[in-house]
């Protein structure tokens, strides 16, 4: 049956210093239409490694396996191509571009994708209306469209500027990497209602996170454990609050 | 094919007196040459401008993304009291092309300002070079210079040189020098194109953001022109 997203088999690896290391070994996961899944697992586990993959990092050899994306095969497509498909990554650690003023990187971002999906390109009225809307939605302060993109932002800055470009760009598929670690409970709410406002039958989620909290406001579908390469258990929202009260260790010894 | 090089030498004197200010902006995109660096212009150009007059001032503003050879350095003679001499300069080289271009600011007179903005792209196996002069002469008291030159580096063939020759022989000057080299991220362009950009729009993107400070000086309709010949001349510079 043909799935939103269906990842078979998957294997990846990274050349680190000219020693190759094998981090994805046999991933399996699929997300139909609509839901809010989440990656959960410990440091090193492979979880930031899948969303790199997903998106289309070149560092990353997958050496087996399959993604399926809305019929499409994801793993044949360049990384922008994936972005006008509907593929959105908010990165654990966004990078600053100096000179690069904000509100001008995401009308082109944003037109880039239109122009791809053969939508009419926005003019600058038309996009600061609408980025305004979104930035004020988000709490954000009006003058982070007018600074270079992420230059001098705090770390809770720079996560409300992931999700703004999210909220913006119209992802059917966004994956967040880590978007929660280091934010206030406030700042925790504004991403998980970021998400929660984009939720529709056409859109999912792939959530990779540590924490209980964030799952508290964004109700997701299903859990998974992420350990060594692979996905060793999946369940209910239960599961989570399971790991947070005991921890990977029982887990990881029960799938070993 | 052009298999030849040309030659495209130029004078330009300016002179501003008491109160006057000039301001000179050029964008030059002349015949670079083939891939290979057969062929393409040299261009060997003098500028030169005095600052006469007290409180006047003149500002040089220069894109440089043409020619196989560059050497200019338009230069400031700070005579008049309290005048002030400006540089603003982008060099964009690929390929095989050479662009050493810079600036001499002479302080002659008291309180002279000067400052230098020099930003160098070099991608290909290309090289460029900023070289510059501050001199400060012993009746300049009070005179001040700011120098910054940043240079963005595409690729691992190409280089960057930074040659600031600096003569103070006034106790009572200030004299300052900043430098840096940067490459572009293989980071910086993932997340562009995980934004939908493509890669040359990321690095023309990138590199306009690297220019800003020195695009921002030039005429409205030349910056825009400027912005889209950076974006041009690294075309397949990455990738």
């Amino acid at each position: 049956m043909s799935q939103f997203l269906e990842i078979s088999g998957l294997n990846a690896r990274i050349d680190a210093d000219g020693q190759e290391k094998q981090i994805l070994r046999g991933v399996d996961l699929s997300i139909p239409p609509g839901e809010v899944h989440v990656i959960m697992g410990p440091n090193g586990s492979g979880k930031s490694t899948l969303s790199y993959v997903l998106a289309g990092r070149d560092d990353y050899e997958v050496t087996s396996g399959s993604v399926q994306f809305q019929g499409q095969d994801l793993l044949a497509m360049e990384p922008e191509e994936r972005a006008a498909a509907g593929l959105f990554l908010a990165f654990q650690s966004p990078v600053e571009l100096p000179g690069v003023n904000n509100a001008n990187f995401l009308r082109t971002a944003i037109n880039a994708v239109r122009r791809a999906r053969g939508q009419e390109e926005l003019d600058a009225v038309a996009f600061l209306k609408l980025a305004r809307e979104a930035a004020k939605t988000l709490s954000m302060a009006p003058d982070m469209l007018k600074r270079n993109v992420n230059v001098g932002f705090s770390g809770g800055e720079k996560k409300r500027n992931e999700v703004l470009q999210m909220t913006l760009l119209q992802p059917t598929f966004a994956i967040l990497d880590e978007t929660d670690s280091g934010l206030d409970v406030d700042a925790l709410r504004v991403v998980a209602e970021g998400v929660n406002r984009l939720r529709a039958p056409t859109f999912s989620a792939l959530v990779i996170t540590h924490h209980q909290k964030l799952l508290d406001y964004l109700v997701p579908d299903r859990i998974h454990v992420m350990a060594k390469g692979r996905i060793i258990l999946s369940g209910g929202p239960e599961l989570a609050r399971q790991i947070d009260q005991e921890g990977y260790a029982k887990f990881l010894s029960e799938a070993a | 094919m052009r298999d030849e090089n040309q030659l495209h030498a130029a004078v330009v004197e300016l002179v501003a007196m008491d109160d006057a200010s000039i301001k000179y902006s050029t964008v030059q995109n002349w015949y670079p040459g083939d891939e290979e660096g057969r062929g393409g212009i040299y261009n060997f150009v003098t500028k030169r401008g005095a600052c006469r007059g007290a409180r006047s001032k003149i500002s040089w503003t220069q894109v440089e993304t043409g020619s196989a050879i560059t050497w200019k350095y338009p230069s400031c003679i700070l005579q008049g009291e309290g005048s002030v001499g400006e540089f603003y300069s982008v060099a964009v080289t690929n390929n095989c092309q050479q662009a050493d271009t810079g600036t001499k600011m002479i302080h002659l007179g008291r309180n002279t300002r000067s400052t230098i903005i020099a930003k160098t792209i070099s991608a290909g196996r290309s090289d460029s070079t900023y070289r510059g002069l501050v001199r400060v002469q012993p009746k300049a008291s009070g005179a001040r210079n700011f120098t910054q030159c940043d240079s963005l580096l595409i690729g691992d063939r190409c280089g960057a040189h930074t040659v600031p020759y600096i003569e103070c022989r006034n106790m009572a000057a200030r004299v300052e020098h900043e430098a840096t080299t940067s490459k572009i991220s293989e980071d910086q362009l993932f997340y562009c194109r995980q934004r939908g950009l493509s890669e040359e729009d990321a690095v023309g993107l990138i590199v306009n953001g690297f220019c800003r400070d020195v695009l921002k000086e030039l005429p409205m309709e030349f910056a825009v022109e400027a912005q889209k010949l950076l974006q041009i001349s690294l075309e397949g510079s990455v990738g």
